[in-house]
């Protein structure tokens, strides 16, 4: 019997087990996501202070990621989907216009079409919230708009060629790549700066010193503008392919190089990194940071000229397109192609989700990894009207829109599970209040990063600093080298002293220790060369003598 | 066959008694040879004997041993081998049976009957020393030694008695049988024998079960163990070594005790500090009434302060307490006076030492400073402690100048003027030269007025005491000599006026006066020609010395008697050279020998000799000697000659000296470069060959890395018009690969060619045809290789059309650290500790304040208590490790802080 009971007991814990696994399982995953990577293996630690000190460490951050993994299910209670077919029914033959059908009041009223058919074509900028939209036509139409409940804030002519425009920290401050210049405006229209005299400065000063003084008229013409959020950089290449950094706090121009590749008409930011990508009509991309004058990175990505670059929010995925109707998926942690689809892109963007949408003429197509392994497919479409020529993609953050500026207006259509459906107040509140936004604006400031901080692995901030590469010299130079010294000793002229401390003997003397002080040096860096050169050897030796499949454990020093 | 039994246990009982007596009288040595109770030797004997039988057992292997002693007994060796085999095999010495021990009178005394070998008796196995050690149970007497026995066989050889009758030992058997117990009207066997007497223990026996007995027996016990000599007490130092040795152990199971503790506070993230704090005082006023007198000056004030009129004046106002400030005239009057009496005082004083410090004369100073030195002195004699002190002193100088040889010429003015020659300088400079080895010297030199006892003077160095011994000896005789003569010339001058009164001036009495004189002065006119005749002899003697001296001067490092010789000359000439010659060390020769040169100066000096010409001599004695040491047979010449030799090697002139040697050295040399020219041959031959495979190799790597391409990783698609977009004429490829190679190169630049300049190392035509020479080859060889090397280590060496730049950015640098941060000691360790962000931004608000918490937390004011031990269980400690925030731990916490801190001293 109490066997029995016992069985009874212990089938109904296996089961609560079973079940309870199965959210542990859920639970497991999220706290190993807070957890931010993999501990120290601390069993190979031989100081066992640091060892006790660490353990305190690893358990607090455990303690921490699981309160955080339990508070997401309250923070984040609203779940992304898909559009989800039975049978046949393909995704991507599912129209608009069936999605408006579906989905309720509030979101269908978020396809529209604004038909601005004289000043065209469009192109657009979102603030970070997704609340807010910035519009410019190319004849210089400039439109503000709160996408919340439609309102135009503020709309003005520029009468002269706008090429980009962007906002800067909030939707208060946009500035725009005109004619000439870059402007910037705040949101009632008012034009707070022409960057021009700062572009005037450098001109004056990095270009002469570059030895390419050209016409300062073309010289401001921004082709594509970014802004750096974090760092309050503003950043733009013009056509003659010159990257400007601009700090919009200090006004100084933190970095201006020439690529040197020529004209580029895509520029994007990694939102990873911020590192600033290029496309060239070379073919090639090239990451910048406003710290070094050579690319972090350049890569060959297309035969033919870059029309369009996209960055995933994690940072590890870029899209290229290129003329040879290319498009190119890359992971940047190996700069190695993932995927290659084909196409034309005029214009790309990912959406928070990951979804990618690219647009060639006035079909708009989105792409979605569904799979899970970085394979893109097919998931939507989208065709303007004929004649509608697409020049700028966006998704809505926060929103599960995707927003199009064309020759002929702007559009705005649904793309379930594009947008990230909770939004953190501190990151990005769409219903943000004045007060709200002017804390916030403050308190970025104080965050501000410098610009230093902008490399390809921002982790490794604060790690140990990379060993610099010795320039070693050459061996005539260092015999040139040697010589003069050896020369100059022999030169100094010795003193004239009394007491017979200035006999011949004793000069002669003095000469010889004066020429032996300044060889010491030299002899011994080249006794210390040969000696490493011989460590070296002696260690390839030992290399070599292991068989094949050992010799790459050879140099391996145990971790401790 | 009684008999014979009987000797055979005496055998064995002798043999295994004589081993442990040997044993035992190894082990006290020191142990007075007093006799001792038998009884009480033989419980001590038992309680030393480890492990043993258990008595049932004992007594069934004894009657089993008796048995084949019974059986066995016609062999005699054999038996007695068989015994100490039986006796061996049981490491130790048989028990005393129970009935023998008579431990409680549980068996009757029984009367030997027993054949007993007469006293003088030897046995073949037997030494004679113990022959008389005839008792049969193996108690045996510790302190028993071989005098005592020497001297009880005197006696019995004398007297012809017994040896028991001397040595009070009392005689007993194995078998006692008794009809009746044992009384004063049953006299025991050995007292009706007569040849025992009686003892302490004979009267005590037929007391035994009376009241009062015990007591007896305990006093009787004492009595004898006082007799038992104290050891010597240990060194003092080895005491007290022992003692520090029994403190540390004390101590250290002391301090084990809080190790839990500190190990607790040692691995806890956070000590608390702020437990129930109560910081006490917070006014000065709260201070101030808190505060208890306790140095003497302070209970003074309190009680001034608190005196009855202060404290009721304070209570009312003001205008009383200044009515108590009063000061009477008197007392301010005598303040004033003594004042101005101390001021005038002190002027005075610093007037006259102004005075003092302006005198300028030398005169004075000197008296002043022997004024000095004569209080001093005395203060010396009056005070043992500032003796000491100045002894200590001196002795201090003395070893410092051993140590520096600070005057020993060792100074680079000296050493200057060594290598210059001493001849070529002047006077002075050679007079300063003597000075500083005069100085040295008399540092060097034992003060004997410090200790009383001067005899260790000769020990410490040799040369000393042989000049003590040797000069002084000869002196003494000089002198002696002249003082008879003086003496005599006395006598003889002498004129003795005669008395002019009483019996003296009898005219017989004065005429045998006259003739006893004259009998007196020619005696002494005798004398004196003795004396002058052997002074003369001494004088002879000694200037044949120094003219030996001054002829074999390099020779006289070796030959110690000589320079005895030598000294005493110098001793009679001058004392300033005196002190020159007692040098210490043995090696430095070199001193020696210029010291002797310049005595050979003086000396030859005087002779009129020039002192290069000495040079020279003295330069080829020194040939001479190594002549002679090659040809040398004498042992004990020889051992000198190898010192000599040695200091000569020492000194680095060994000029003219073995040309044998230079010759090998320079056969060496040459095999050795033979040596190292051939290896170079081969080497540079097989570089050559390797570098002629290597460049080929390295081509083909290079062309592997830069130009291998994986071209076609996908099809262009076909399309005429897609080729014409994408521009065909421009090759974006190519231009890539270029930039490529170009930011290669700017980061790896690649070496240079070798180059010849024309004419330079050619020789013949034959380097012509072989072009390069092979290290030029070689080198350019090998910065190839490494450029390939770093440029395999680039990341972007497999990605044909990335370059990743590997420029590191100066700015950013200061966003790194520069070394590890202390701890740890992997980078890897470091980056993940360092993953987790610990601000508010990324974390809930539950893990912020655990993560973000210090080291200590305390508040301001605290004061840390010391730490306070607590028993703390391994299961309490498990359970408080787990309440991190338990209110105990933070108790023990706050308590263990300073013990932390004196564990991370300790």
């Amino acid at each position: 019997m109490g066997v029995k009971e016992a069985n009874v007991d212990r089938i109904n814990v296996i089961a609560a087990a079973e079940l309870v696994k199965g959210v542990s399982e859920e639970e497991e995953m999220k706290v190993q996501k807070y957890l931010r990577g993999e501990a120290a293996d601390l069993g190979a630690l031989q100081d066992k202070k640091l060892k006790g000190q660490l353990a305190v460490r690893e358990e607090l951050y455990g303690k921490s990621a699981q309160a955080a993994a339990k508070a997401e299910k309250w923070l984040m209670p609203s779940e992304g989907g898909y559009l989800e077919v039975e049978g046949i029914e393909k995704t991507w033959r599912i129209r608009q216009e069936a999605i408006a059908g579906e989905v309720d009041i509030l979101s269908s009223r978020k396809q529209f079409d604004i038909v601005l058919p004289e000043l065209g074509p469009y192109t657009l900028d979102l603030s970070l919230s997704g609340r807010y939209m910035v519009a410019a036509g190319r004849k210089g139409h400039l439109a503000l708009v709160d996408m919340k409940n439609m309102d135009l804030i503020k709309e003005f002519q520029v009468r002269e060629t706008v090429r980009d425009v962007v906002f800067l920290h909030n939707q208060k401050l946009f500035a725009a790549a005109q004619k000439k210049y870059v402007y910037m405006y705040s949101d009632n229209g008012t034009e707070l700066h022409c960057l021009k005299d700062l572009i005037d400065v450098c001109k004056n000063v990095e270009l002469i010193k570059n030895g390419d003084f050209q016409n300062p008229e073309e010289h401001g013409a921004a082709a594509r503008l970014q802004f750096l959020n974090k760092h309050f950089l503003l950043t733009s290449i013009n056509k003659l392919g010159q990257l400007h950094f601009q700090d919009i706090t200090t006004g100084e121009m933190v970095g201006n190089f020439r690529t040197g590749l020529g004209r580029s008409d895509a520029m994007e930011v990694n939102p990873f990194n911020n590192v600033t990508a290029v496309g060239h009509s070379g073919g090639t991309v090239s990451m910048w940071k406003p710290t070094s004058a050579a690319p972090l990175v350049k890569m060959l990505c297309h035969q033919g000229p870059v029309t369009a670059l996209a960055f995933h929010s994690n940072g590890h995925l870029m899209a290229t397109a290129g003329m040879e109707r290319k498009i190119k998926l890359w992971d940047l942690r190996k700069f190695e192609v993932l995927q290659t689809l084909p196409g034309h892109a005029k214009t790309m963007n990912f959406s928070q989700k990951g979804l990618l949408a690219t647009a060639t003429g006035s079909y708009v197509q989105i792409l979605g990894d569904f799979s899970g392994s970085q394979e893109y497919t097919r998931y939507m479409g989208h065709s303007m009207a004929k004649g509608y020529q697409i020049r700028k993609l966006l998704f809505r953050p926060y929103e599960d829109v995707l927003a199009i500026g064309h020759s002929m207006g702007w559009s705005s259509i649904l793309i379930p599970g594009s947008g990230e459906p909770n939004f953190d107040t501190w990151v990005a509140n769409p219903f943000e209040t004045r007060k709200q936004r002017n804390e916030k604006e403050v308190r970025s400031l104080l965050d501000k990063l410098p610009p230093e901080t902008i490399m390809l692995d921002p982790t490794k901030i604060g790690s140990v600093r990379p060993t610099r590469k010795k320039e070693q010299p050459t061996k005539q130079e260092r015999e040139a080298e040697k010589e003069a010294a050896v020369e100059g000793a022999k030169s100094t002229s010795i003193k004239k002293k009394t007491k017979g401390r200035s006999k011949s003997s004793k000069v002669a003397k003095k000469k010889q220790e004066a020429v032996a002080k300044a060889k010491k040096p030299f002899l011994e860096q080249q006794a210390k060369d040969a000696e490493m050169s011989q460590k070296k050897r002696k260690r390839n030796e030992v290399e070599n003598q292991l068989p094949k499949s050992l010799q790459r454990f050879a140099r391996k020093v145990p971790t401790t | 066959m009684m008999a014979d039994k009987k000797r055979k246990s005496k055998d064995g009982m002798a043999q295994s008694g004589k081993k442990d007596r040997e044993f035992r009288n190894k082990k006290r040595k020191n142990l007075s040879s007093n006799k001792k109770n038998k009884n009480e030797d033989a419980s001590e004997k038992r309680r030393r004997r480890g492990p043993r039988l258990p008595n049932a057992l004992r007594r069934e292997l004894d009657v089993f041993n008796r048995n084949v002693e019974g059986e066995t007994s016609d062999f005699d060796e054999g038996i007695a081998s068989d015994d100490a085999v039986g006796n061996d095999v049981y490491e130790y010495e048989e028990g005393i049976a129970e009935e023998e021990s008579k431990k409680n009178r549980r068996f009757d005394t029984v009367e030997n009957y027993q054949y007993e070998l007469p006293e003088d008796f030897k046995d073949s196995d037997v030494a004679s020393d113990e022959g008389e050690d005839d008792e049969d149970e193996d108690n045996k007497d510790d302190n028993e030694n071989g005098n005592e026995g020497r001297h009880t066989r005197m006696l019995e050889e004398i007297t012809g008695l017994p040896s028991d009758a001397f040595g009070g030992r009392k005689k007993k058997d194995i078998i006692i049988t008794e009809a009746y117990p044992e009384s004063e009207y049953n006299p025991s066997s050995d007292i009706l024998d007569g040849d025992g007497r009686i003892s302490i223990q004979d009267l005590l026996d037929p007391l035994h079960g009376k009241s009062g007995f015990s007591k007896l027996r305990k006093n009787l016990q004492r009595m004898n163990k006082k007799s038992v000599p104290t050891l010597a007490p240990l060194p003092k130092s080895e005491q007290e070594r022992l003692e520090r040795k029994a403190a540390y152990e004390h101590s250290k199971k002391d301090i084990t005790k809080w190790e839990p503790l500190v190990k607790r506070n040692r691995e806890a993230p956070t000590l608390y500090f702020d437990e129930d704090v109560d910081l006490g005082f917070s006014t000065i006023g709260a201070i101030a009434s808190e505060f208890e007198p306790r140095t003497e000056f302070e209970k003074k004030i309190a009680s001034l302060i608190n005196q009855n009129e202060v404290v009721e004046a304070h209570k009312k106002d003001g205008a009383r307490l200044l009515e108590l400030n009063k000061i009477s005239v008197e007392e301010v009057m005598d303040r004033q006076e003594r004042l101005a009496k101390m001021r005038s005082l002190l002027f005075r004083h610093e007037m006259k030492a102004k005075r003092v410090k302006k005198i300028k004369s030398k005169t004075y100073h000197r008296l002043l400073k022997k004024e000095r030195k004569k209080t001093a002195e005395a203060a010396l004699q009056m005070d043992p402690e500032a003796a000491k002190e100045h002894a200590m002193k001196q002795e201090f100088k003395r070893a410092e100048e051993r140590m520096t040889l600070k005057h020993k010429n060792s100074s680079r003015w000296a050493k200057r003027i060594l290598e210059r020659g001493l001849q070529v300088q002047d006077e002075a400079t050679r007079e300063a030269f003597g000075e500083q080895l005069s100085r040295h010297a008399a540092l060097t030199r034992k003060i004997n007025s410090v200790k009383e006892s001067s005899s260790s003077d000769d020990s410490s160095d040799d040369y000393d005491s042989d000049d003590m011994l040797a000069s002084p000896d000869e002196d003494a005789k000089s002198k002696l000599l002249m003082k008879a003569k003086e003496k005599t010339l006395k006598v003889l001058e002498g004129d003795e006026e005669l008395p002019n009164s009483g019996v003296l001036s009898l005219p017989f009495m004065v005429r045998g006066l006259k003739k006893r004189k004259e009998a007196a002065d020619e005696e002494a006119k005798l004398a004196l020609e003795e004396y002058e005749s052997s002074l003369k002899q001494l004088e002879d003697q000694s200037a044949s010395g120094s003219c030996e001296g001054g002829v074999s001067s390099g020779r006289r490092v070796f030959g110690v008697p000589k320079k005895v010789v030598n000294e005493t000359r110098k001793k009679v000439k001058s004392d300033n050279y005196y002190g020159n010659s007692d040098s210490e060390d043995d090696v430095e020769t070199q001193e020696d020998i210029v010291i002797e040169n310049n005595q050979n100066d003086k000396s030859l000096r005087e002779a009129d000799i020039d002192p290069s010409l000495l040079r020279e001599e003295f330069e080829i004695s020194h040939d001479s000697v190594f002549k002679s040491f090659q040809d040398a047979e004498d042992p004990e010449m020889k051992t000198t000659y190898e010192v000599a030799f040695l200091a000569s090697d020492s000194w680095k002139k060994m000029r003219g000296s073995s040309d044998a040697t230079k010759q090998t050295e320079a056969s060496n040399h040459v095999r050795k470069s033979e040596i190292t020219t051939r290896p170079m041959k081969h080497d540079q031959s097989f570089e050559e060959n390797n570098d002629d495979c290597d460049t080929d190799s390295d081509g083909e790597m290079v062309d592997g890395i830069l130009s291998s391409d994986p071209k076609s990783t996908y099809e262009l698609p076909s399309q005429a018009e897609l080729i014409q977009r994408a521009f065909a004429g421009d090759d974006v490829q190519e231009d890539f690969d270029k930039d490529k190679e170009a930011v290669l190169d700017e980061e790896n630049p690649e070496p240079e060619k070798p180059v010849l300049l024309p004419g330079w190392g050619q020789w013949t035509h034959i380097q012509k045809k072989k072009g390069l020479p092979s290290w030029m080859l070689a080198e350019h060889d090998m910065a190839k290789k490494k450029r390939i090397e770093s440029l395999k280590k680039r990341k972007d060496a497999h990605l044909s059309n990335v370059i990743i730049s590997e420029k590191l950015d100066r700015k950013a640098e200061k966003l790194h650290t520069k070394t590890l941060p202390y701890p740890y000691t992997s980078k890897e360790v470091f980056e993940q500790s360092i993953r987790m962000p610990i601000g508010p931004e990324f974390n809930p608000a539950t893990a912020i304040g655990a993560l973000n918490r210090p080291e200590v937390v305390k508040k301001a004011g605290v004061i840390i208590k010391p730490i306070q031990y607590e028993d703390m269980n391994v299961r309490e400690r498990g359970a408080e490790t787990h309440k991190h925030n338990g209110q105990r731990q933070r108790k023990a916490k706050d308590k263990n802080q300073s013990m932390k801190k004196m564990a991370a001293k300790v």
